[in-house]
């Protein structure tokens, strides 16, 4: 229950970061990779859709679509970064527990992007970073969806 | 003053004052930086090795500035959001005048450069000569923020060159050209 799966995609549509939050088989991975890589069609949809004048243009872009394991959710960054969720969740989900994990994932990218030694457009692997997520996903978990009671 | 830390308010108790550093910091690291990096290299390898370094400051105070920001949709609006916020963040205040032509050239018109503001303009009725080399020691410092400005455009998808130019001391333009 909760989230099953982050991911950075870079403005390029280059994989920058993909993490499965239970640990993964290959093939898994290999789903996992498909999923969202079908997701970016999904992402450019939505944000052609929200072109129309009157339309909020935020960064979150809500549920782009659901499979049958996972629903989908995304969020796009002025600096066309993509952040994908894959959520495994069985009952409602709240749109703002959703929003206020991809804000938190945003401030960690910000984070870690000033850092002096950072390559942009290079996958993140820093043992930090994972630790960061794991941090940001356990809440997710903890508070439940349902109660959505955690401060952003 | 800058430099001084903010006195705690008597109902907060127990919460350290943010911390602040002073901005003659920031003034003396640019100094500093044009010195050395002029006196490792020759001029135009020098003013492209600054404009690198910036490129590179530029990118994550992209990153940065955007953060919270609604979606910025075309060229223009990013521009506008350098124009404003950005140059806000970074120099405490509004570009002055922003001029296009339409055809992918905005000029941006800064009547009161804060990184240039310690540089001494030549006196009225100073000879060419003297008012040249001000004018090259003026580009020189132009060189880091030219590039700021240029890799914070081109991680927001504005792919373009951004030339400095002094031309009144402490004012200065920015030409911003797009790359088709």
């Amino acid at each position: 229950m909760g989230i099953a799966c982050v991911a950075f995609i870079g403005p390029q549509n280059n994989p920058m970061y993909l993490r499965s939050i239970d640990p993964a088989s290959d093939d898994l991975y290999m789903k996992l990779h498909y999923v969202i890589h079908c997701s970016l069609d999904a992402v450019e949809e939505k944000v052609m859709l929200k072109r129309g004048p009157g339309d909020s243009q935020d960064a979150y872009l809500g549920l782009l679509y659901p499979t049958e394991d996972y629903k989908v959710y995304g969020y796009l960054t002025n600096t066309h970064i993509k952040i994908i969720l894959l959520l495994d969740d069985e009952g409602p989900v709240k749109d703002e527990a959703v929003m206020r994990v991809f804000r938190r994932l945003h401030g960690l990218y910000v984070d870690t992007a000033s850092n002096p030694f950072h390559k942009f457009g290079l996958p993140l692997s820093s043992p930090r970073f994972d630790g960061a997520v794991d941090g940001i996903v356990a809440i997710y978990r903890g508070a439940g969806a349902s109660q959505g009671g955690f401060m952003t | 003053m800058a430099g001084l830390p903010p006195v705690p308010s008597p109902g907060v108790v127990g919460k350290k004052p943010a911390r602040r550093c002073a901005e003659v910091c920031l003034e003396l690291l640019c100094a500093e930086s044009v010195r050395l990096f002029h006196d490792k290299q020759s001029g135009p390898a020098a003013a492209a090795a600054l404009e690198a370094v910036g490129y590179r400051v530029g990118q994550q105070l992209a990153e940065r500035y955007t953060r919270d920001k609604p979606r910025l949709g075309d060229t223009l609006e990013i521009i506008k959001f350098v124009c404003k916020d950005f140059w806000q963040a970074l120099f405490k205040k509004q570009v002055d005048n922003l001029k296009t032509n339409h055809r992918g050239v905005y000029v941006l018109q800064d009547n009161g450069f804060r990184w240039l503001q310690r540089l001494s303009p030549p006196g009225p009725g100073a000879d060419p000569g003297r008012e040249e080399a001000a004018r090259q020691l003026a580009l020189s410092y132009l060189h880091l923020p030219a590039g700021i400005v240029r890799g914070a455009l081109c991680h927001l998808g504005v792919t373009c060159t951004v030339e400095a130019d002094p031309k009144q001391m402490p004012s200065c333009t920015f030409t911003i050209r797009i790359m088709a």
